[in-house]
């Protein structure tokens, strides 16, 4: 921007700031926010699925990468295109390595993709996940479907919790403070056409999330 | 969630069967078996449509009003989004102290604003992006173009953003040669078509799908007479993924923006802000400066209060919350005016400027679903709209405040609990104060007069239709009222309009 704009910007900046000075109100408190309606914590799995299952999306509790890769063989079959940003699902995908840094253009032929998040919640089935956990900022959204993976352990009750777990987040490590970051509830989808719902506008046209659960026996999901 | 109404939500209609190409709409029929309206005073008749040298809400919405079939089609599609709202609202326990807290932390960001802005633009300014500030929709336009000059780039795609249409940014840039494309499916429809949206969540929900076809067909080469909406929405999606391919500039709006922390977050069930901003160079968020929330956890309240109060869904698909540019991208936030510090300044009318922009009010709203959002002819139309656009122009938008019944149901839907009719009202006196009440309008208010001091007429014709002649007399002038029809009427108001009215008046 050249010279002249700026100081125009800057002149503005100063109106602006001067006008809104001059015209709020005298100050008010912020309120005490709630903290939502609690979930028994054996609910909140049960109740995460739920949510999702009523956005279009798909859960499973497994016991292991091994049963996820299983499944994805089941699922996906035809998948020609994978990549992954779990170390563990190397073998069966493009690494997250392989794809990090690319031209995001380049993702654009992104068949599956499969993601580590952090955690769920239960009142809307939305996942967070932050820029470190999708390899590319674009790959969630440009592959054709998406595959997150969640501890079963992580998920919250609702958004108030969210918040405080995305704080907690970040002080545990700087790698959490993202530049990027979103909640994702769902495949992608629209209903502006008649409100009738399609799943698939621009991004995913399926969500599956695995709710991971190590201390799962394998016994009787087969 | 399944809706009582026969309209699929979780199942998309797979086919057309034995559907006409294009819908045959009916002539209006006139109702005649109701109140005798030629009794009005003559100056409770608004001068025609045709006679004025812009049309106002009331002419536009008569438009609206010839086709009778679509305004019932309109009005039922709309309460039906309105009651998934309810059953979404009454899923959670604890929803009127979340619109209390929404409505308090707004205060508070009224209270001290200046405040939150200086904070956020030094915290987005130390994240690595670059802040703007547009004291009106002119500078905002100009700030973009010389974005978009800079790089050398006359194409781009944006998301969407009501705070554009608002700037009439499109064709700003349109004449400077840029191409714009919209991205938001509904969006792409209305701008293929050639028309702003009608609606600020649902932008093309005044079209038919059959309509859309024929859009379709017209600009993106579909089969003739195919309106199966899974169909037309891939089609889209093929169609604006080169797009988002092949465009280095994206714009999107914004939601909320966190002082804290200098992030700021879109939310889009489509995925088009996120396709768009992480393929592109360039990344340009416009805002107007009442999007400004304290801190981040404040997103919690907001972000459960949206969506349902939107679409009745718990929360949008992507909640995407941007704080640094990626590596080797640029990242702007233009920070916008217009006309917002100075309705801060209005006591009356400033909690206006809390709105989250769910259009919670329009769904609820009998006359924008019986009017269309084109009658408003401003970008944020309903209720909303109505108490926002006289503070830009209050000549030109003197009509909007009176484009309402007053039933009092958008503020009983607003999550962040705006006195929307009570401010609807006090507009009314304050432009009839100014003297910028059109003959016509003028004529509103004798109406209203009139009305209320012949209890027989207003009472005869039963409640809505109460309402109705109070209000729209512009239906009464054609002779017909689809209002009677009306099936869903919101929730009574607790004491009568004549006693509300009279407890009001000065
Ligand atoms: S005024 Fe309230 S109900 Fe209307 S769009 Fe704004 S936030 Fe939603």
């Amino acid at each position: 921007m050249n010279e002249s704009s700026n100081t125009a910007t800057r002149n503005s900046r100063d109106k602006i700031l001067n006008t809104v000075h001059g015209n709020q109100p005298a100050p008010r408190e912020l309120p005490p926010l709630p903290e939502g309606t609690p979930v028994a914590p054996g609910d909140l799995a049960p109740t995460f699925i739920t949510a999702l299952e009523a956005i279009g999306a798909t859960a499973y509790i497994v016991s292991g990468f091994d049963r996820i890769a299983t499944m994805l063989h089941e699922q996906f079959p035809g998948a020609r295109r994978i990549v992954t940003g779990c170390p563990q699902l190397n073998a069966f995908a493009e690494a997250a390595a392989a794809a990090k840094g690319l031209d995001p253009h380049l993702l654009e032929n992104v068949e599956l993709a499969i993601l580590p998040a952090h955690f769920g919640v239960a009142e809307n089935g939305a996942c967070w996940i932050t820029e470190t956990q999708m390899v590319e900022r674009a790959l969630p959204f440009i592959a054709q479907r998406l595959v997150l993976v969640i501890p079963h352990s992580s998920i919250v009750p609702n958004m108030h919790a969210a918040y405080d777990r995305i704080a907690a987040l970040e002080a545990e490590a700087p790698a959490n403070t993202y530049g990027f970051s979103t909640f994702i509830a769902g495949p992608s989808k629209t209903a502006d056409i008649e409100q009738s719902l399609v799943l698939g506008a621009h991004g995913p046209i399926s969500l599956t999330v695995f709710l991971l659960d190590e201390e799962l026996s394998d016994a009787g999901y087969f | 969630m399944s809706g009582s109404n026969q309209k699929p939500l979780e199942v998309p209609e797979q086919s057309e069967g034995n559907e006409q190409g294009s819908p045959q709409w009916g002539e209006p029929k006139l109702s005649s078996d109701r109140t005798d309206f030629n009794a009005l005073p003559e100056f409770a008749k608004l001068p025609k449509a045709n006679s004025r040298h812009k049309q106002d809400h009331a002419a536009l919405a008569a438009e609206f009003n010839k086709d009778e079939p679509r305004v019932d089609w309109h009005d039922e599609t709309l309460w039906w989004v309105r009651q998934k709202r309810d059953k979404a609202a009454a899923r959670v326990p604890e929803w009127e102290l979340l619109r209390d807290t929404a409505s308090r932390i707004k205060d508070n960001v009224l209270s001290n604003l200046s405040g939150y802005l200086r904070q956020f633009e030094e915290e987005a300014t130390r994240n690595g992006i670059t802040v703007h500030w547009a004291a009106d929709a002119n500078e905002h336009n100009e700030i973009v173009l010389s974005i978009l000059s800079r790089h050398k780039i006359d194409k781009m795609v944006k998301s969407k953003s009501m705070l554009t249409e608002e700037c009439h940014l499109n064709e700003f840039l349109h004449e400077k040669g840029i191409d714009v494309v919209d991205t938001d499916l509904g969006e792409r429809v209305v701008q293929l078509a050639g028309e702003p949206p009608s609606h600020i969540v649902l932008p093309c929900i005044h079209l038919k799908k059959q309509e859309i076809g024929e859009i379709f067909h017209e600009h993106l080469g579909t089969p003739k007479g195919n309106a199966d909406p899974q169909f037309l929405t891939h089609a889209a999606r093929l169609h604006l993924r080169e797009k988002f391919l092949t465009r280095r500039v994206a714009l999107t709006g914004v939601n909320f923006a966190v002082a804290e922390t200098g992030e700021f977050v879109v939310c889009t069930n489509e995925g088009n802000a996120d396709m768009g901003a992480h393929l592109a160079d360039v990344h340009i968020a416009s805002m107007g400066i009442e999007k400004l929330i304290p801190q981040r956890r404040h997103l919690g309240v907001f972000l459960r209060l949206l969506t349902r109060s939107a679409t009745g869904q718990p929360i949008t698909t992507y909640s995407s919350h941007f704080r640094r540019p990626r590596q080797g991208q640029e990242m702007h936030i233009v920070l916008v005016d217009n006309g917002r510090s100075v309705h801060l300044g209005r006591k009356d009318f400033r909690n206006s400027l809390k709105c989250i922009r769910c259009a919670a009010c329009f769904n609820t709203c009998p006359v924008y679903r019986r009017s269309g959002g084109h009658s408003y002819h401003t970008a944020v139309a309903g209720p909303i709209g109505s108490i926002l656009s006289p503070n830009l122009d209050m000549k030109k938008y003197a009509d909007l405040p009176f484009a309402s019944t007053l039933c009092g149901s958008c503020s009983n839907v607003c999550p962040v609990k705006i006195d929307i009719h009570e401010q609807l009202y006090k507009w009314r006196q304050v432009i009839v104060q100014e003297g910028y009440a059109a003959a016509g309008k003028t004529a509103v208010m004798k109406t209203m007069n009139w009305v209320l001091s012949h209890p027989g007429v207003y009472h005869t014709a039963g409640k809505t239709g109460r309402w109705f002649m109070l209000n729209a007399p512009f239906t009464v002038k054609n002779g017909f009222n689809t209002w009677y029809r009306q099936r869903d009427m919101p929730t009574p108001p607790k004491q009568s309009f004549g006693d509300w009215y009279k407890k009001n008046k000065k």
